[in-house]
């Protein structure tokens, strides 16, 4: 176990936690921070993206230790509110249906449009293609990022 | 005044009065932030009521006229929460932004509470009208009694009753003490269709700020003091036992505090999911993998097709077998559980679609009375039938009890892959008489009972619809007709009302580019809700099928959430492309030979069609649409398929190789 100080949504967390914890895990069970969801340990469906750094990173496979003095964004640091450009185009669009995908699509989403800040439908779907929806929200998911673009 | 509530009071209250905590959860989590917003609906009491009124099961008034439905059924996507709650307040007259909606627990004041067969709407639509119209009745004749006027010379609007004279107006906050002392009549004049202003609107999500905030609580979610995380170790092998486990590797991963044999199972408890997974790893196990050792579905479904009549051996039949595999739910978010269990008390979080099976099961587990099981409904990560199942609930519980605190079992995705009930596979063999326009005669094998099945969204509809559809496609290649006019002389009225508009609006019969094929289906699920799809697919030289479009036609009778309808058809699509053309579950030496998302590959956002949905204006009715879009959308598929190559596939997934060669 070691002591790691994590920078996470503009505040400073100290943990105790086994360098080998993934930061997903770091954010649910030990800082109760569960707006970032478990979907399949492995980095293979993206529900538990987070930015680092500004880039979207699966938290199910960062380590802590790797995480640890970068600046981390949770779902929970775009708004208290659903006032970010992004959130609110997710309202608008009426993009969920079961939602338990929704925070690492729209953390993916906001990744996409801090780097590119108008996407054609071929940037969001090299962007967003490895981020799972099993209700099949994709045509609303892609009709929130253009409508957020014209917002951010 | 709730934020100076902390969970461990909270707790100590709801275990003394086997209260809900899922409401504290909610509290704790949201109350801070949604008291200030005006987009979001707040979804606790601001303040301590003087008087709250709960003038039925489905529905509470608060001195601010504030209105909260108790949601009876499980929300898991298809939006029940809202059509629910639209239904109460379009009668009572409320404006929607000040409607909340709180989850009811096991409750059998509710009757059943099972959420399946998509027949919440259908079977609530005139329980949740009568709800609202019954309370608006009531309140006009308190507010006509202190007026002296006749109730029936008022009307209401927007949460007041409105004098006679057009100015004077009462606020329902102010009416509930009286009107909470008149009888309940019986039956409530409820709304002309003309008159609604919420039912028949497009009103999204009510959850939907929740979610995109992260706010929303799912099974995962709970979180409770002191709690540990578990997971478990099961027999790869379906009934398969266990022999012998060596747990000093698993004790010694820091976090990891328990191993507890349950059953056949073992569990591991630690202060954390990542301790768990990382003890459950390190865990030695000797199984006794019994008679379903060497099971194969490959040469399973091989045996199936060989028992069959060989197609051409009657020559005055045309004939076809379809063969469907087995499916997984693989619902975003695994099977899961949280369980306090204390004294003769147990109190259960669960992400389920059958919280009373669930209070039942638990009771029976556990040797207590039913009355002392809570269970509490959590949002659900995607349900499809899975969450009908009550394993993963029991197993929690047991966890529990044997480690003596509140736990959360957590499955992880190979868990839950591997240990579902599963879609059954079906073989299907077809028939119609050589030259005749009939229905066709349809004979079903499905699996044998070693493999655990149940039920997947749209159910024995999914298999049926693609054999027979198909085969309507392949009855009309055999007279060199098209499919349409085919199908508009075997289905009729609702039936052949959304093929004919489906076909209209995708352009039935006008020319696509060369390698692209337009496909037609059509199935009513459960004999209820009418849908037609037409798919639109490109299929290039090695064998890449792109579905480009799918136009859909719904007649589900009258409509509460349109918007919600497009959605439903839309998700369905997508599930029934995953099992169309991706993923499947197959089983060798016993064990379910696929682990994650990389072997049961999901459909993903570059692959979806473009999908437009048409609505049926209707005043029959209504009869469901969370699972109606699934089934004709692999039959689509693979019609549009052979028109693109002249290549019938009578299997799923239809992949690349199936069409090169």
């Amino acid at each position: 176990m070691s002591v790691f100080e994590l920078q996470i949504n503009a505040q400073t967390y100290t943990v105790d936690a086994d360098e080998s914890m993934p930061l997903l895990w770091v954010l649910r069970d030990l800082l109760g921070l569960t707006g970032t969801k478990f979907g399949c340990g492995k980095g293979l469906c993206g529900s538990c993206a987070v930015l680092v750094n500004d880039e979207a990173e699966r938290s199910c496979t960062m380590p802590v230790s790797e995480a640890a003095g970068k600046s981390i964004t949770t779902i929970e640091g775009l708004s208290e509110d659903a006032s970010h450009p992004v959130q609110v185009a997710w309202v608008e669009e009426r993009v969920s249906q079961c939602g338990y995908c929704q925070p690492g699509q729209i953390m993916n989403a906001v990744a996409l449009l801090k780097k590119n800040p108008n996407p054609s439908d071929d940037d969001i779907s090299k962007a967003m293609g490895d981020t799972l929806c099993r209700c099949g929200t994709y045509q609303r998911i892609r009709a929130a990022i253009h409508r957020a673009a014209q917002e951010v | 005044m709730e934020k100076e509530i902390t969970r461990r009071d909270v707790l100590k209250l709801a275990a003394a009065t086997g209260g809900s905590l899922l409401f504290a959860i909610f509290l704790d989590g949201c109350a801070s932030s949604l008291e200030e917003t005006a987009t979001l609906p707040a979804i606790t009491p601001t303040v301590q009521t003087p008087f709250e009124w709960e003038p039925n099961l489905y529905v509470r008034l608060d001195h601010q006229g504030s209105l909260t439905v108790m949601a009876f059924r499980s929300e898991m996507g298809q939006g029940i929460r809202t059509a629910l709650a639209m239904l109460v307040a379009d009668e009572l007259d409320v404006e929607w932004n000040s409607v909340k909606i709180e989850q009811a627990p096991a409750d059998s004041r509710y009757g059943n509470q099972l959420t399946g067969g998509s027949q919440s709407v259908s079977s609530y639509y005139d329980t949740m009208r009568q709800a609202g119209a019954a309370i608006r009745q009531m309140l006009v004749s308190a507010a006509a009694n202190a007026w002296s006027v006749d109730p029936a010379q008022c009307r209401t609007e927007a949460g007041f009753v409105i004098h006679p004279d057009g100015t004077q107006k009462s606020a329902y906050g102010n009416l509930i003490e009286a009107a909470s002392k008149l009888e309940v009549p019986r039956k409530a004049q409820w709304k002309e269709r003309s008159q609604f202003q919420i039912i028949g609107t497009s009103r999204g999500h009510w959850d939907a700020p929740f979610i995109a905030t992260g706010k929303a609580i799912y099974g995962l979610d709970v979180r409770l003091p002191g709690m540990l995380f578990a997971t478990m170790m099961r027999c790869p092998v379906f009934g398969g036992k266990l022999v012998s486990y060596d747990d000093s590797a698993a004790l010694a991963v820091p976090g990891v505090r328990q191993v507890v044999q349950i059953g056949h199972k073992i569990a591991v408890a630690a202060e954390n999911s990542w301790a768990a997974i990382r003890g459950r790893n390190a865990l030695t196990v000797q199984w006794d993998e019994g008679r379903n050792s060497s099971l194969d579905s490959e040469a399973m479904l091989a045996n199936e097709v060989n028992d069959l009549p060989a197609i051409g051996s009657r020559p005055n039949l045309l004939q076809a077998v379809y063969v469907m595999p087995y499916e997984a739910h693989a619902t975003m978010e695994p099977m899961n559980c949280t369980v306090y269990a204390h004294d003769d008390f147990c109190e259960v979080w669960a992400p389920t679609q059958t919280p009373q099976e669930v209070q039942a099961s638990v009771a029976s587990v556990m040797g207590i009375s039913q009355k002392n099981v809570t269970v509490n409904v959590t949002l659900i990560g995607g349900g499809f039938g899975r969450r009908l199942q009550v394993d993963y609930a029991v197993e929690a519980a047991q966890v529990a009890q044997a480690v003596g605190a509140p736990v959360q079992v957590l499955w992880t995705r190979d868990d839950d892959l591997q240990h579902d009930f599963y879609q059954d596979y079906a073989v299907h063999y077809v028939n119609v008489p050589l030259g005749e326009v009939v229905r066709p005669r349809i004979s079903t094998r499905r699996g044998p009972g070693s493999v655990p099945t149940g039920a997947w969204r749209s159910v024995d509809n999914f298999p049926e619809a693609y054999a027979r559809e198909c085969f309507i496609d392949e009855m009309a290649a055999s007279l060199n007709r098209d499919p349409l006019d085919v199908r508009l002389e075997l289905y009729s009225d609702r039936a052949a009302n959304v093929i004919k508009l489906a076909a209209e609006k995708a352009g039935w019969g006008t020319d696509l580019p060369s390698g692209w094929g337009r496909g037609l289906a059509y199935h009513a699920t459960f004999g209820v809700t009418h849908v037609a799809h037409v798919a639109e697919v490109s299929v290039k030289e090695d064998g890449t099928i792109r579905v480009e479009r799918v136009v859909c036609a719904v007649d589900c009778g009258r409509v509460v959430n349109p918007d919600n309808v497009a959605a439903q058809m839309e998700g369905g699509i997508a599930f029934g492309l995953t099992a169309a053309l991706k993923a499947q579950v197959t089983i060798k030496n016993g064990r379910v030979e696929q682990a994650n998302f990389d072997d049961y590959p999901l459909l993903r956002i570059d692959e979806m069609p473009k999908v437009e949905v048409y609505i049926v204006e209707s005043d029959e009715r209504p009869s469901g649409i969370g699972e109606m879009g699934v089934p004709p959308i692999a039959p689509a598929v693979a019609n549009a398929v052979f028109a693109a190559t002249g290549k019938r596939v009578r299997h799923i997934p239809i992949r690349p190789q199936d069409l090169t060669g």
